[in-house]
């Protein structure tokens, strides 16, 4: 199409200098405060949700803003390969920032170990087919028995480190390359990137799927479902493509790539976080109209809890806020351009999506319900009400999702370093002339 | 594309009329196989045996419609076989004529120009073969029109909540709107044609190609909102897509039947459809490039692109099979375990041999730039992911309703003569009115084409 | 500069219409390149002309912003057809399957939200994509077959190579020397004056095209008038039947005669040794008032079967059903004085019906068990009730007619403290 081209302006602030510094220890100070206000409340709270132990709570929640943050690379990750595997164009200009949340892996990893390491000593309050008693329903429930091989906290934790490796492999070795090119500018390094990019995307897609069985699906280990994976991938890249809009917005406030990226990659990037609100819905909604239609106990009961009592209002809230508001408003060309109106929605979407993935695992919580079949709907998120069984609210559920972002944070902020923007692309000229039609 | 516009670096503006000679030959090259007196040998020949395979389907149908769904193989255990495997196969097909048109004009893909009209032909007439059979599946084809709501002195309505009833609204109204966007794309070249006919003198042809074009005159008021409808409907086109095949899953995945009802069918089908629709493409212009010299218009790294995303899409296809697996062994159920391990290692294990290796094994050789780069070795795996794709709704459909939950229903299924013969009469109907299309219509979109070319920033300040 | 005056005069025999000039309705200026072009429409319009338009085989990138167009109101459109198209669908689902005739489809509730979302969704597709492509003509003001602009041999290129800018005359602030100049200056590589046609006989419709219109039009109706008939008329004849296999079938229906079978009929018995299902009634008691013997002959029950729950209800019961079947021969105090005797007996014949109440009398003796058979099977010129009445409403209707006897011979002592006063 159009063959513009731009050089990167001479004025252009693109060295991060201490940026990257800053970020660190603020998310660095965000995590310390926030995990010592939500220990706090744990040690002064009570067991709750048919638990033994008082650090479930801690733990669940841990979990989800775990996996919140978790997700966040990976929709980052996601548009680093996609980017070198179609030769795109427009995202150069951003692809720096692209790697370096993607490359926070290795620190999302070891702040993984907080729930993983538990797991694998022994702690049973937070995944129920650990639990001793989820064994002795083996030899009654012929559901679980790949609680003898699939589900152990060892194979588990084996399975916890090769995702690990391989994530965080993959975000370093394009992130690598991305700067060497800013040294030597050998356009054979874009090729070889780009023939890296074919067997990473399929390692991708393959580690990603069984992630989300592994880390959210076993949450509640009867059910399944063979979108799930899909499903956690579109709502990652929600969740992503938000951050990196926060983030990109965030760093031009520093004064630095105010020329490069403009509103054209502000709009493209609000086309990529409609299309992935939508790409989320379909999933979702496919999902549960499938599992609804056919009407199978084993299927259902994970979504009888979400459509009855209090859960039914998280879940329309859901419907509304994650899809359909965003939807509308979205559409529209101008609220992709604007500064205040782009953040207002990457706000928004980073709030629903933590929402999605609390939707996804705290119903199940409450083990009373989910395991001893006490009533037919589980006890709301908010009062907790349906006479002993407790969800309720907690402020952890909170504190420990910011302290995770703080740990985001620091994970970015290590890899904001040197030139912000990968100066010597050869697609970069093409990137900083990107008009969007 | 980066490689791509290395193109631009030319200066057309520099020699006065070298754009403009550079857009007449388009004009001329994509012209002349409309214009030419006589048919090509080819054409004719190809038509000749198109004829023939659509008069066999004219006769299985005659004979269907006489006589009942007898005359198919399928049983009281395997109800639908042929039939449906035959419209989710050429519904998929249709799809990646949307994809290249709609996906491929969103994102920015200007290689898509030069196959764009003949893939939305593809898909309309996919649609119209695809159509057939869930009309004459029924047994009662002319009772079909009860499918639309219509007052009637019983007070009847269609059942909104079958699946079979989403397919009616689905791809009906992806069957009009690919009509409607293909003639929409059409109509400045047809008012090219109009023109040139006028040219000529040749005032019978002139008269039709005027009216169908509308008067279109190319101004640049009305290219103003002309380009915005095919940007909006381009955007319509892309979730409809998607839906038009998630639904047709849906007719599936809403069962209880084991190997059918899982939640991944919706991605899975689509993947699957653009995969075995941009084979079918491939099969159709690797030919027609070859036999009418369109090689400068579509190119090798065009026909690179499609062999990577025919890639993508196979290895999207292999990672559903996977998961199916997977989860069937994770569930427990004792049902989904066996009805998966019976399609491997049952009565229709070799269908799903064919199936495998057709659609995981076959794509993985478009890793390699050489297979890329050969278009005879291209159209054969083309050939073989057709196939597969074929044997992938068959293994579905027919082996998960031979081994369905009650031993006494077990049963194996034969195809007969008149389900073979329908099959090639769909094949005969879609090749006529694709070689027709091909003859009477502009086959690459003129337009299209010299918008995207270099050429069409020629005298541009700021080059 | 080209000008393609074309002043020749009508022929005398006037076969062919001949194209005549009339007054000049613009000015068409060519140019070599796209940017050319771009550059001139800037100029034209920063010169405050808006009567113009330019034209090319291709859209032409920033032309709209360089002849001042303004965004078209398309996308608005769609938008409010989409909306339509989704209020519709859903609309249309709720009155047709939760309102106007709700069925039990598998208990699915009527109103199935999830499963009325696909069908709701291809709504909106389509009535968007109809409103952008009807919307898109409609506002582009096409089919237009003709314009004048089309009298320029030059216009005919516009859709193969060629970029022309043109003027109309009615524009304000049009002079044909200055506007010329202008698009001189901009890099014309060609300008041309055209102008309208005057002959009236090329500025009408061909004949033979509105014969076409006309007639189509009338054939497109006439289906709707044959339907307009059908359903506004009366005939005794039968339907006729396009597709007649699944009307007329081959198949015996019962009650019928048939050559088939020997006897000729098409109902076949119960199969010799068989029981229908549901039809066993093994219960000797319950069904047929015998009681479990001890071994030896049957004897009739004594008591009521364990299924009777011997309550208030079933008295009523009992007497509610001796009232339909019983009392047109007992009467409604079971001594045989009902309606029909007492009918036969007036036109001087006999029609003895027993008196159920009578001390000592034979219904008075018999066991319960025997009643209950005799209900069913009748005696003497009484008919069985079998058919007409199911076991546990016999048993109902024993239990009635024993609580009758004893209400006939009671003593002042059976009677409650709380009625006595209400006899006499």
């Amino acid at each position: 199409m159009s063959a513009l081209v731009k050089t990167l302006h001479p004025d252009e602030k693109i060295k991060a200098g201490n940026i990257g510094k800053t970020m660190t220890r603020a998310g660095l100070g965000i995590a310390l405060v926030f995990f010592a206000i939500s220990i706090i409340l744990t040690l002064t709270g009570s067991a709750s949700g048919g638990h033994d132990s008082k650090w479930a709570r801690f733990f669940h929640a841990y979990l989800i803003g775990w996996s919140f943050i978790f997700s966040l690379s990976i929709g980052m990750i996601w548009i680093v390969i996609l980017h070198h595997l179609v030769r795109g164009r427009w995202v150069t200009a951003i692809r720096r920032i692209c790697e370096a949340m993607a490359c926070a892996f290795p620190i999302i990893f070891l702040a993984g170990l907080g729930f993983m390491l538990p797991l694998l000593f022994g702690y049973e309050d937070l995944y129920y087919w650990a639990h001793h008693d989820a064994h002795n329903e083996i030899l009654n429930h012929h559901l679980l028995h790949k609680l003898n091989f699939w589900l152990t906290p060892g194979f588990f934790f084996v399975r916890y480190c090769f995702y690990g490796v391989l994530f965080s492999a993959i975000a370093w070795y394009f992130m690598k390359k991305s700067r060497q090119q800013d040294e030597s500018g050998d356009p054979k390094i874009s090729e070889t990137l780009r023939i890296a990019s074919g067997p990473a995307m399929v390692l991708y897609s393959v580690a990603t799927c069984f992630f989300a069985y592994d880390i959210l699906m076993t949450i509640a280990p009867k059910w399944y479902s063979t979108m799930y994976g899909v499903n956690f991938w579109g709502s990652a890249c929600v969740g992503g493509f938000s951050a990196l809009a926060l983030i990109v917005i965030g760093i031009q406030r520093t004064g630095r790539l105010t020329h490069s990226v403009t509103a054209e990659h502000y709009h493209d990037i609000g086309k990529w976080m409609y299309s992935f609100t939508f790409f989320w819905a379909y999933t979702a909604f496919s999902q549960f109209m499938l599992q609804w239609y056919g009407n199978m106990p084993e299927e259902t009961h994970w979504y009888r809890y979400r459509m009855f009592g209090e859960w039914k209002w998280v879940s329309i809230l859901m419907v509304v806020g994650y899809w359909a508001f965003p939807f509308a408003i979205l559409m529209s060309r101008w609220t992709k351009r604007i500064v205040p109106s782009l953040v207002f929605f990457a706000v928004w979407q980073l709030v629903f999506h933590w929402l999605d993935l609390y939707w996804n695992v705290m119903p199940s919580y409450d083990w009373n319900i989910a395991y001893h079949g006490a009533t037919k709907i589980v006890a709301g998120p908010l009062t907790g009400s349906v006479s002993q069984h407790h969800v309720g609210f907690s402020p952890v559920d909170i504190t420990v999702w910011i302290a995770l972002c703080g740990v985001f944070l620091v994970g970015v902020g290590r890899n904001l370093k040197g030139n912000l923007i990968p100066t010597k692309d050869p697609t970069l000229p093409l990137s900083l002339a990107h008009e969007v039609q | 594309m980066s490689a791509e516009n290395a193109e631009h670096h030319a200066e057309p503006g520099d020699q006065p009329g070298k754009a403009r000679e550079a857009f007449r030959d388009v004009t001329r090259d994509v012209a002349w196989v409309a214009e030419a007196p006589k048919p090509h040998k080819a054409w004719l020949a190809a038509l000749t045996i198109a004829v023939i395979l659509l008069s066999i389907g004219v006769i299985s149908i005659y004979h269907l419609v006489t006589t009942g769904i007898g005359v198919w193989g399928n049983s009281n255990s395997v109800d639908w076989a042929w039939d449906i495997t035959n419209f989710v196969w050429w519904i998929g097909i249709g799809h990646a004529g949307t994809l290249i048109s709609a996906v491929l004009f969103l994102t920015r893909q200007s290689w898509r120009t030069s196959i764009n009209r003949a893939a939305e032909a593809m898909t309309i007439f996919a649609v119209m073969c695809a159509l057939l059979f869930p009309l004459l599946h029924t047994g009662r084809p002319w009772f079909a029109w009860w499918m639309i709501p219509h007052p009637n002195d019983m007070g009847m309505w269609p059942q909104f909540r079958s699946p079979l009833m989403w397919d009616v609204f689905a791809v009906s109204t992806y069957g009009l709107t690919s009509v409607l966007f293909w003639y929409m794309g059409l109509v400045p070249d047809l008012a090219t044609f109009r023109d040139r006919c006028a040219a000529k003198g040749d005032k019978v042809r002139a008269l039709i190609y005027g009216l169908v074009s509308l008067g279109w005159r190319g101004s640049a008021r009305q290219w103003h909102r002309y380009e915005r409808a095919y940007l909006i409907l381009a955007g319509l086109a892309t979730p409809l897509v998607f839906s038009v095949h998630s639904v047709v899953s849906f007719d599936f995945a809403t069962s209880q039947l084991p190997g059918w009802h899982t939640t991944i069918f919706p991605p899975y089908f689509v993947a699957g459809a653009i995969f075995s629709g941009f084979a079918m493409v491939l099969t159709l212009m690797l030919p027609l490039r070859y036999l009418f010299n369109l090689h400068h218009i579509i190119k090798e790294s065009h026909i690179g692109a499609m062999c990577k995303i025919m890639l993508a899409t196979g290895m999207m296809v292999g990672l559903a099979y996977a998961t199916e697996l997977f989860i069937a062994w994770y569930s427990g159920n004792l049902y989904e375990k066996f009805a998966f391990w019976n399609r491997a290692l049952g009565p229709f294990w070799w269908s799903y041999f064919l199936m495998i290796s057709c659609n995981v094994l076959v794509p993985q050789l478009f890793w390699f730039k050489k297979i890329r780069e050969k278009p005879v070795i291209i159209f054969i795996l083309c050939i073989f992911v057709n196939i597969g794709m074929w044997f992938e709704r068959f293994v579905i459909i027919a082996t998960s309703l031979a081994r369905s939950f009650m031993p006494s229903m077990w049963s194996y299924y034969h195809p007969t003569r008149w389900d073979i013969g329908l099959f090639l009469g769909t094949i005969g109907l879609f090749s006529t009115m694709f070689l027709l299309f091909f003859r009477y219509v502009p086959v690459i979109a003129m337009a299209e084409v010299k918008g995207v070319m270099p050429e069409a920033h020629a005298g541009k300040k700021g080059h | 500069m080209a000008n393609t005056h074309d002043n020749h005069e009508p022929s005398d025999n006037d076969s062919e219409p001949v194209s005549a000039d009339g007054d000049l309705y613009g000015v068409l200026a060519e140019y070599d390149t796209p940017g050319e072009l771009l550059e001139a429409a800037r100029k034209v319009r920063d010169a405050g002309y808006t009567e113009f338009d330019t034209y090319s085989p291709f859209p032409v990138h920033g032309m709209d912003e360089a002849m001042g167009i303004k965004r078209t109101i398309l996308p608005l459109v769609v938008w409010g057809g989409g909306f339509t198209g989704l209020i519709g669908a859903v609309f249309l689902q709720w009155w047709m399957n939760a309102y106007n005739w709700p069925w039990n489809i598998s208990g699915k509730p009527a109103w199935s939200m999830p499963a009325n979302v696909p069908i709701a969704f291809e709504g909106t597709i389509l009535f968007s994509v109809l409103s952008a492509f009807f919307g898109m003509w409609i506002l582009n003001k096409l089919p237009q077959v003709w314009h004048p602009f089309f009298r320029s041999d030059r216009f005919g290129k516009v859709t193969d190579d060629t970029f022309l800018l043109g003027i109309e005359a009615k524009d304000k602030r049009f002079d044909q020397t200055s506007t010329t100049k202008l698009l001189q200056d901009a890099g014309a590589i060609a300008i041309e004056n055209v102008f309208l046609e005057t002959d009236p006989r090329r500025k009408t419709m061909p004949k033979f095209l509105f014969a076409i219109i006309v007639s189509s039009t009338a054939f497109a109706l006439i289906p709707f008038a044959i339907a307009a008939k059908a359903r506004n008329s009366h005939s005794n004849q039968p339907h006729f039947h396009i597709f007649p296999d699944m009307d007329f079938q081959p198949k015996y229906k019962s009650d019928t005669a048939d050559d088939l079978f020997a006897d000729g009929r098409a109902n076949r018995g119960e199969i010799a040794g068989t029981v229908a299902r549901g039809q066993l009634n093994a219960d000797d008691e319950f069904y047929r008032g015998l009681a479990h013997g001890t071994g030896g002959e049957p004897q009739w029950t004594t008591g009521f079967p364990k299924q009777i729950e011997i309550n208030d209800a079933l008295v009523q019961r009992g007497q509610n059903r001796f009232n339909i079947y019983c009392t047109p021969c007992h009467g409604y105090d079971g001594r045989g004085l009902g309606a029909v005797p007492q009918r036969v007996a007036a036109g001087g014949g006999a029609w003895p019906a027993r008196n159920l109440v009578e001390g000592g009398g034979v219904a008075s003796k018999m066991p319960n068990g025997q009643l209950f058979n005799t209900i069913s099977n009748g005696m003497g010129t009484m008919q069985g009730y079998a058919a007409q009445i199911p076991h546990a409403d016999r048993w109902a209707i024993v239990l009635y007619v024993r609580a009758l006897q004893r209400s006939q011979h009671a003593a002042d002592t059976d009677v409650p403290a709380d009625q006595k006063g209400s006899i006499r």
